[in-house]
Parts: C-alpha cells; sequence; structure tokens
C-alpha cells in the first residue's frame, strides 16, 4: 500500500475463534508508521476482535502478529512490555473512576515507566493542556461530558507514548454534539504522524483522516483501498450495498 | 420502683457485679474486632484467588481449596464451627479462650466477606480490567491499582454490616466457657436467680451498640455515595 514508512504490523493468517464461531478467518495485511487506517463493516463483522487482537486483549486462534519484526503472539513475549506500545481508547472511555483525571493520566507513567511524579505530572498537564481540559485536572471522571471523558481516554494513552493508538468505536457511545471535539483530537493527532487504527461509524472523518480504510465482513478484509476510490470505486458488492446504507 | 432499685442494686452494683458486664463486653469487642479483621483478610483473599480463577481460568487448585472452605463454613453451624475450634483443634493444647474463639469468629466471618468481596469484584465493569492492561498493568498491578480500590469502596458498607452481624454471633463463645457481654449476664443471673434484670440489660448493651453502628453505616454509606460526584 503505502511506502511511507516502516512495517510496524505484519498480520499473517490472523484466525480467531470463540467456540465453534470463527469471528477472524485468515485475516492478512500489514500496517505502516504513520498509517491511519480505517476499519469499517456491518455489526458482528469481527471488527473489535481484529482491533482487540491486536494489543492481544484477544489471543488468537492460529496466525501471527508481528510487531516491529517481532512476532507478538509467541509464548515468549512480555504482553505487559509490548502493550506499554500500543494505545487503546475504547468506546467507553474506561476512564478510573476512584482517581482524579490527572491520575488517570499520572497512573501507568508513574507505576510502568518508573517517571517521577512531578515529571508526569509536568507531562500530564501538557497533555491536558492540549485537549483543552487543563481546568479539570482535579476533576473525577464522573463530573466530565462523555467528549470530555473520551478525550482524556485518548490522552491517558497518549502520556505512555505509545507508538500505535487503537481505536474501538470512539464516539459512538457520545452524544451527536461531542462527537466533533473527540475528531477533532485524533484529526490532530493523524497530523502529527501518529500511527492509528481506528473502527468507526464515521464515514467522513475515514474520508478526510484515513489514509486506507478496510472492509471487514464475516471475518475477512473483503475490500482495501485509499479513501477515495475505496467510497467512490468500491467494488465488493457486500461493500457496495454496506456504503448505500449508511451513506 | 423501690423494688427496681433494689433489684438494680442486687443484680449491678452489690459485689461489683456490673463488672461481669464490662469485662464480657471488652471481650465481646475485643473478638469481634479481631474476627472481622481476620475475616476480611481471609475473605479478600479467597475473593481474589476466586475471581481470578473466573476471569482468567489461573488457580485452579487454590479455587477449589477456597471453595471446599466456603461450602464447609457456610455449610455448619457456627456454634458446632466453635466447638471444634475449641475441643479438636486446639483440644490437647492450653490456648487462650479469646484466641481460639477470635480464630472460629474470624475464619467463619471470612467465608461470608469473601462472597461480598466476590461479588463486589465481579460488579466492576470489565472495562476497567481491559483499561488496567491495555495500558501495560499485569493482571495482579491492575486488580492492586484499579479493581481492588473500586471494589473496596463498594463493599465497604456490607463489610461494616458483617462487624454488627458478627457482634451478635459472637454471644454463643459462653459455651466453651469465654467471658463474653452475655455469659457475663447470665453469671449475674446465676448469683441472684434473677434473670430479668441481667438479660435485658445484656440486651440493651447489644441494642445500642448495634444501632450506634449502624447509624455510623448508614452515614459511611452516604459518604461514599456522595464524594466524586
Ligand atoms: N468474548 C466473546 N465470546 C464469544 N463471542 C464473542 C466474543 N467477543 C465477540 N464475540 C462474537 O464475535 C463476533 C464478532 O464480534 P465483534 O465484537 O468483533 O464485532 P464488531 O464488528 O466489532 O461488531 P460491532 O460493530 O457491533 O461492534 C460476534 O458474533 C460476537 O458475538
Ligand atoms: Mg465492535
Amino acid at each position: 500500500m503505502s511506502d511511507r514508512g516502516d512495517v510496524l504490523f505484519q498480520i499473517t493468517d490472523l484466525c480467531k475463534a470463540f467456540g465453534s464461531n470463527l469471528v477472524l478467518d485468515h485475516i492478512s495485511t500489514e500496517i505502516r508508521k504513520g498509517e491511519v487506517v480505517v476499519i469499517v463493516g456491518p455489526s458482528g463483522s469481527g471488527k473489535s476482535t481484529f482491533l482487540r487482537s491486536l494489543n492481544l486483549l484477544e489471543m488468537p486462534t492460529s496466525g501471527t502478529i508481528c510487531f516491529e519484526g517481532r512476532n507478538i503472539t509467541d509464548k515468549k513475549t512480555d504482553i505487559n512490555k509490548y502493550r506499554q506500545k500500543i494505545g487503546m481508547v475504547f468506546q467507553h472511555f474506561n476512564l478510573f473512576p476512584h482517581k482524579t483525571i490527572l491520575e488517570n493520566l499520572t497512573l501507568a507513567p508513574i507505576k510502568l515507566l518508573k517517571k517521577s511524579k512531578e515529571e508526569a505530572d509536568r507531562e500530564a498537564r501538557e497533555l491536558l493542556r492540549r485537549v483543552g481540559l487543563e481546568e479539570k485536572e482535579s476533576a473525577y471522571p464522573a463530573q466530565l461530558s462523555g467528549g470530555q471523558k473520551q478525550r482524556i481516554a485518548i490522552v491517558r494513552s497518549l502520556a505512555m507514548h505509545p507508538e500505535v493508538m487503537l481505536f474501538d468505536e470512539p464516539t459512538s457511545a457520545l452524544d451527536p454534539e461531542m462527537v466533533g471535539e473527540v475528531l477533532q483530537v485524533m484529526s490532530e493527532l493523524a497530523r502529527e504522524g501518529m500511527t492509528m487504527i481506528i473502527v468507526t461509524h464515521e464515514m467522513g472523518f475515514a474520508r478526510e483522516v484515513g489514509t486506507r480504510v478496510l472492509f471487514v465482513d464475516e471475518g475477512v478484509i473483503k475490500e482495501e483501498n485509499n479513501p477515495q476510490n475505496f467510497f467512490e470505486h468500491p467494488s465488493n458488492p457486500r461493500l457496495r450495498e454496506f456504503l448505500s446504507k449508511i451513506l | 420502683m423501690e423494688d427496681f432499685q433494689v433489684k438494680f442494686y442486687t443484680n449491678f452494683i452489690k459485689d461489683d457485679r456490673y463488672m461481669y458486664l464490662v469485662k464480657g463486653l471488652g471481650n465481646t469487642l475485643a473478638i469481634t474486632f479481631l474476627a472481622v479483621l481476620l475475616g476480611i483478610f481471609l475473605g479478600f483473599l479467597v475473593a481474589i484467588v476466586r475471581s481470578t480463577y473466573d476471569k482468567t481460568g489461573k488457580g485452579k487448585l487454590p479455587n477449589m481449596i477456597c471453595r471446599l472452605y466456603l461450602t464447609v463454613i457456610r455449610g455448619t453451624p457456627m456454634m458446632v464451627q466453635l466447638m471444634i475450634m475449641c475441643y479438636v483443634v486446639f483440644g490437647k493444647y492450653n490456648v487462650s479462650k479469646l484466641i481460639v474463639t477470635t480464630l472460629a469468629f474470624g475464619i467463619n466471618s471470612g467465608a461470608y466477606v469473601a462472597e461480598i468481596v466476590r461479588s463486589g469484584i465481579m460488579s466492576i465493569d470489565p472495562g476497567q480490567l481491559e483499561a488496567g492492561r491495555s495500558l501495560g498493568f499485569s493482571y495482579s498491578q491492575t486488580m492492586w491499582h484499579i479493581i481492588m480500590p473500586q471494589t473496596f469502596k463498594n463493599v465497604l458498607p456490607a463489610l461494616a454490616n458483617e462487624f454488627i452481624v458478627l457482634l451478635k454471633e459472637t454471644s454463643v463463645c459462653g459455651y466453651i466457657g469465654m467471658m463474653d457481654l452475655t455469659r457475663g449476664g447470665d453469671i449475674i443471673r446465676s448469683r441472684t436467680y434473677e434473670p430479668f434484670m441481667p438479660l435485658i440489660g445484656v440486651a440493651l448493651i447489644y441494642l445500642v451498640m448495634v444501632m450506634a453502628f449502624s447509624a455510623l453505616v448508614g452515614k459511611l454509606e452516604r459518604r461514599l455515595r456522595t464524594s466524586e460526584r
């Protein structure tokens, strides 16, 4: 596909079954540094399962995922170390309700990256400023709106300086008026060169910010293309049907 | 009225009989307090083992031991457990009754605390574990920093209630010769041959303590509900 950067993920014949239900069916693709890959597809097609396989929240049934040339599905991989490099943003934010916003951001850097509290606080405040929420640092998650929570969730991941960010429907749980503020943060992140893999139903965002769009259906990548061709010249009939319903 | 004064005098004042109640109350509170601590320790341990097995499938043998413990403790009467502890487990040893009683009640309480805590852990949104893990925390780090603090807060009122339940339950420890509040009142009764005063007195002391602790628990619950909002 794009020849912009080094290969970050090399995914080969990735399969995931829940019992007898084969959810991912021999998925192979590669993801390069700096790409913004948008994954679309009908409900239940395996988009979340694919994304969650990338940071091993789901253990693949078979196949390999190589990250920077190292097979992370190998038993010898230190999963916790690996996950520090992979940021994940969830549909339902999953902020830590018993911690203040600042503590949400600094917990992992202090405990895992062994940063001093002062350094972690300083970096966290910088990140909060970036998303315009610096005055919320001593608030608790329950005091924030959905859009604010999701922006915090994004910078909580960024505080670990990840090499990739995974987003699983980051705006699907938001009231419509809050979708924009989260997409804007994501667009800025993309502009700064962050490698991102995003499951979303926001087709406008996919078209404008994405560098590549994947159509996942029945556990298979049925089509992948740059956004322009993906939306204007879809070839797979299931994709055409999907787009006609959604656009 | 005069009759009441005379009876009060013979039952509580004469020969310093109120000291039976004072000593007994001291022991009752000591047993309850120590047993609750032991119960909370055991309960959290068992709950973590059980929920770790439920969530990750790890620790099959510890989980089985915990289930056996829960089944036996919750399936047999407290009195029988107390007597077994006293006459079977420590039958040959000269161990203080306070220790025997505390162990028996602590081990018993642990089984009930375990189920309180386990349901507390299970009620935490699974997204919390996923968020912790995806930041790079190990399972035990996530439990320690993220899951257990939330669980503890959620179950604190139920744990305080366990204290109240235990406070009343310890009244059976007189059977193995432990000098607690109930036993204290009973000794007075056996000296004065007047059941009314000492037993009603004992009942009132329990009632006042339970009401006081319940009020505290209520306050605690309201406090927890309003924080972080
Ligand atoms: N933990 C699990 N156990 C069993 N089945 C699961 C599990 N997780 C997902 N599935 C099944 O896998 C299939 C794909 O699920 P997945 O969540 O990946 O779909 P999706 O494309 O993200 O859908 P949506 O758009 O609704 O989020 C579904 O049939 C789902 O029921
Ligand atoms: Mg999904």
